[in-house]
């Protein structure tokens, strides 16, 4: 076999054409039917016949309206480009596995990637070498899978492309094999493959992934058998001159043959209850996700192509932080999604519940499958129905607004007027319940506006009401709305152009759920980086050695990753944590979680303390008053609020 | 020969054990951490329920312990099994052959400033049960500048699990009305609330004292958690908290805040306990043989528990269980080691 450089191929192109026109002279010799592609060819019937209805059914659930935005996506250039990069990237190459773990990315895009090619080749050499009389339609469905079993190459009249063919055929085929060979690998020691847990596989998965281990050295057996009638390169023609040695002149190929469509029959008939749905269901969820369409009910329509879509690869295992303790490992969202497909409604709701809403999982799956989203979707189901009384918002909403229009800021006064378009020097500083139970980052804070002469004013100074994303992250949607309605008015009301915020809490249902014009909404870091952009704070390096902690919702629920560390990096000597930005772990004290324990929560605190103390830092720093206070309970090193650190390394 | 005993903790239970130790005629060697003996009473002013002075009695215990070998300033550094016996190595170069060890290391106060909400170390008039004694006793802290309305907090670091505090601190209670009683004796035009979750008062002459604190003292008790602490601008506080029994959320300006620390299982206790191969229970207090029977025995055998090293004990429980751990020694040394027993009866005939 001589390997052709890329020169010639580029050459032969345009001769495909010509031997199209002249039927007569062929290079591959076609046959026709066999028994053995009834396994197969029953198995594909049965896929394709429900993955028809399952599409019929998501489209039928999906209202009217999510469906036009989906429709306009895909004609939508950029949406489309956004498409077009995600499926490739995602589905085939798996880059974001690829950047994490290297050996596993390689393993998942062998067999993504590669099976991909084998198929498309398939078809490219029947369009190409098939003569017009048997046309894709009169050999089926069949063809381009069991091509080397019904096309055979005709002496003399080899030609130099269709060896390229069969080269990359071969290749391909090999690049599969390496791939299954690690799965088969992982299946004994996954460490190596970077993962300390992997998924518990049913007995469908059991059954599909045993035919999916078979399907691919059972297709070399069969090409090779055949290779010195059908043709082939490097990997079955070597194979076959084998086989010859051993078994002598004739080779009897049709079990082999058999096998393989038996394998890959019981495959596409047991995929629909398997974890390889997500196979096909991930091209459908990444078109949803890109077209903007979020899921409104734990189950149905756009839900159930998110819940197909999880291959059910079980990173998220490794990336729960509840997974500290192995007994935690069945509340991770890879089960969570197979207990929803399974309609446990018991194990569902107990699962949903325990879950701290961290969004590491989300982070780091490879499909973007919204885990947290369904589970908050999911208790939605129960919690939303509970009663509730916000009556006493509408009776105090006057004087809710009152406090903080006669607080003791020096430029209120002049608030207390009909207020016009809102100034965008006026800030106003919202505390929220969290920062009250930590009375020193209230404290700091107050100090650092002083500092830089901030004209602001302190909205609930006096105490306020709930922002609403508890609310919300406990699935109570309903009484959310109510506190959101009530403190949207009391900041419009105020005519301030920038709300700064000193909880994550608060900052991401602010900025997400409020739509407040008008008003920038910012979280106390990112101000506080634009007070020393400008030159109204003047810090200086106290030498300290700091290590940041990113909380959940700042860092992965709002992508603040940069501001915190760029300030801090300016007051001390920052060193780097276990793991980081998106990586980084849940401090444990989560709102997220409806009925985790506290021992098990100081398991999760303690982890993430000794990751965060990798470098031996003198203060671990966050930007969360909930993760201050837990890590405040367990850490053996002082923990201090980013504005307390800014605060102490004023330059006079 | 006369065998060794070694007492980690001069504490109260310490010092109680020791005495008797010495009295049936043992070699006792006490060793305490700190540079004083006399742990947390000897920071105490007066003790629940008859206002009697802690320092007086200290300073009988004290003089119990004449002949024991007492090292202040001292820790145990290594300690591994010889035999029958403990090698202990001390951090003065002492190394001690002990055939019995009892740990009486008794109990830290909680962290206060770990339940942030309170504000104590943030706010100016934030102190806790300790540093109201100290000011009991030194008359002076820059905190407490004539209050007139006051505050305690019930149940700090004690029944909150969210703290890592499960278990109830047991003393709390009694102090907090007992130290509610003496503000209104130091500052008579002040108004004192506690505010309670329960009130755990259990021992004899107990009820007399809460009763009083109504009556005689006028102390209010709110029962509901308090949520927050904030300061005003004049410096004082405002406390919001609960009144479950008015079903109303409640609140007060005050000009001083007290908070109950609770007990903790003690840190350097822990260590020397890992040392040795105790075990401790979830609570982090050492586990004991049998918690009826066997109260005063480990799960090693040697090694014998008193005082609040195995949960929160009152000062008259803490000097029981001293005595008893004594008595529980002096069993297991008998039996252990028959060959002493003979030098032991000649002592005890007092020739």
């Amino acid at each position: 076999m001589s390997l052709l450089d890329i020169s010639t191929l580029a050459a032969m192109f345009p001769a495909i054409s010509a031997a199209q026109a002249s039927p007569e002279v062929i290079d591959r010799i076609p046959s026709s039917y066999s028994d053995f592609v009834i396994p197969f060819v029953a198995g594909m019937v049965f896929f394709l016949c429900w993955v028809s209805i399952g599409c019929v059914r998501i489209f039928m659930k999906i209202g009217p309206s999510d469906q036009a935005k989906f429709w306009k996506s895909l004609v939508n250039p950029v949406t489309a480009a956004k498409n077009v990069k995600d499926l490739f990237c995602d589905c085939l190459f798996h880059v974001k596995i690829w950047k994490r773990k290297p050996l596993l990315g390689y393993m998942h895009s062998a067999i993504a990637f590669g099976w991909f090619m084998l198929i498309v080749l398939g078809h490219i050499e029947v369009a190409l070498f098939l003569p017009k009389h048997l046309s894709p339609r009169a050999g089926g469905l069949f063809y381009p899978i069991f091509y080397r079993y019904f096309v055979w190459i005709n002496p003399g009249h080899e030609t130099l492309r269709g060896s390229f063919f069969f080269f990359l055929m071969d290749f391909f085929l090999l690049y599969v094999l390496t791939g299954i060979a690690l799965a088969v690998f992982k299946r004994f020691r996954s460490i190596v493959l970077g993962m300390k847990n992997t998924t518990r596989p049913s007995t469908p998965d059991r059954i599909a992934l045993y035919s999916l281990w078979l399907i691919f050295p059972l297709r070399l057996l069969a090409e090779s058998f055949t290779a010195d009638l059908s043709g082939g390169s490097f990997l079955t023609l070597g194979m076959n001159h084998l086989l010859h040695l051993v078994f002598g002149d004739s080779l009897y190929f049709q079990p082999f043959w058999w096998a393989y469509s038996i394998c890959l029959g019981v495959f596409f008939a047991a995929m629909p209850f398997t974890r390889y749905m997500h196979i096909l269901t991930e091209v459908l969820w990444i078109l949803f996700r890109n077209a903007g369409l979020k899921p409104s009910h734990p189950r149905k329509g756009v839900s159930e192509a998110e819940i197909y879509a999880c291959s059910s690869c079980g990173l998220c295992l490794d990336a729960c932080p509840m997974n500290v303790q192995r007994k935690n490992l069945r509340f991770s969202s890879v089960y969570f999604i197979r207990f929803l497909r399974r309609h446990n409604e018991r194990k569902i709701n107990a699962i949903a519940d325990k879950c701290l809403m961290c969004g590491k999982c989300l982070a780091l799956c490879p499909v973007s499958v919204d885990a947290p989203a369904l589970r908050r979707a999911q208790r939605r189901t129960v919690n939303n129905l509970l009663p509730y009384d916000y009556s006493y918002l509408a009776r105090t909403s006057a004087p809710a607004a009152a406090p903080f229009l006669g607080s003791a800021a020096p430029a209120t006064a002049s608030a207390s007027g009909p207020v016009e378009a809102p100034s965008a020097e006026k800030v106003m500083y919202f505390a929220g319940c969290m920062s009250h139970l930590t009375p020193r980052i209230i404290k700091a804070v107050e100090g650092l506006f002083k500092a830089s002469g901030t004209d602001y004013v302190f909205a609930d100074r006096d105490g306020g009401i709930c922002c609403g994303r508890p609310l919300l992250l406990a699935g109570k949607t309903d009484a959310a709305a109510e506190v959101i309605e009530a403190n949207k008015k009391m900041i419009e009301e105020a005519g301030c152009g920038t709300l700064v915020l000193s909880c994550p809490i608060c900052y991401k249902v602010f900025s997400e759920e409020y739509s407040l014009k008008g008003v920038r909404v910012l979280h106390y870091t990112q101000y506080v980086k634009e007070l020393v952009g400008s030159g109204r704070l003047r810090l200086r390096n106290g030498g300290a050695k700091y290590v940041y902690h990113d909380p959940c919702e700042l860092g992965r629920g709002m992508g603040v990753y940069s501001e915190p560390r760029e300030v801090l990096g300016l007051v001390s000597d920052l060193v780097p944590a276990g793991h980081e930005r998106k990586e980084s772990l849940c401090c444990g004290g989560s709102l997220g979680s409806l009925t985790l324990n506290s021992r098990d929560r100081d398991k999760i605190t303690e982890a993430a303390v000794s990751d965060l103390t990798v470098n031996s830092p003198e203060a671990i720093v966050t930007a969360c008053p909930l993760c201050l206070a837990t890590f405040s309970r367990k850490s053996p090193v002082k923990v201090r609020d980013f504005s307390e650190a800014v605060l102490d390394n004023l330059s006079a | 020969m006369k065998n060794n005993v070694l007492i980690a903790g001069a504490g109260p239970a310490g010092l109680e054990a020791s005495a008797a130790l010495q009295r049936l005629g043992y070699n006792v060697i006490l060793i305490e951490r700190s540079e004083t003996i006399g742990g947390h009473l000897a920071r105490w002013d007066r003790l629940f329920p008859d206002g009697e002075s802690a320092s007086a009695a200290l300073d009988s215990l004290i003089e119990g312990i004449w002949g024991v070998k007492c090292f202040t300033d001292t820790e145990i550094t290594s300690a591994n099994r010889l035999g029958k016996s403990f090698n202990v190595i001390l951090s003065n170069g002492i190394i001690v052959h002990a055939d019995a060890v009892l740990m009486t290391t008794g109990f830290d106060l909680f962290e206060a400033s770990k339940k942030e909400e309170y504000g104590y170390g943030i706010y100016d008039h934030v102190i806790t049960n300790a540093d109201l004694e100290a000011f009991f006793r030194n008359g002076s802290d820059p905190r407490i500048n004539n209050p007139s309305r006051i505050g305690f907090v019930h149940c700090v670091g004690s029944r909150d699990e969210k703290a890592g505090c499960r278990s109830c601190s047991k003393v709390c209670c009694a102090t907090a009305v007992k130290q509610a009683c003496e503000m209104r004796q130091a500052f008579p035009n002040s108004q004192v609330y506690c505010f309670y979750m329960d009130l755990r008062l259990f021992g004899r002459h107990y009820e007399d004292m809460y009763l009083s604190a109504q009556r005689d003292y006028g102390v209010r008790f709110i029962r509901g958690r308090v949520a927050e602490v904030s300061e005003n601008l004049d410096g004082s506080l405002m406390i919001k908290a609960e009144d479950t029994v008015a079903s109303a959320p409640l609140k007060v300006s005050l000009d001083l805040l007290v908070l109950m620390a609770g007990m903790r299982p003690s840190v350097s206790g822990a260590r020397i306990g890992s040392l040795l191969g105790l075990q401790s229970e979830d609570d982090g207090y050492f586990r004991v043989m049998d918690g009826i029977l066997d109260a005063q025995r480990s799960t090693v055998p040697g090694l014998f528990l008193a005082g609040a090293a195995t949960g929160p004990k009152t000062l008259p429980e803490t000097l029981a269980d001293a005595r008893a751990a004594a008595v529980e020694i002096d069993k297991y040394l008998s039996v252990t080691f028959p060959e002493a027993k003979d030098f032991k009866q000649l002592m005890r005939k007092g020739w």
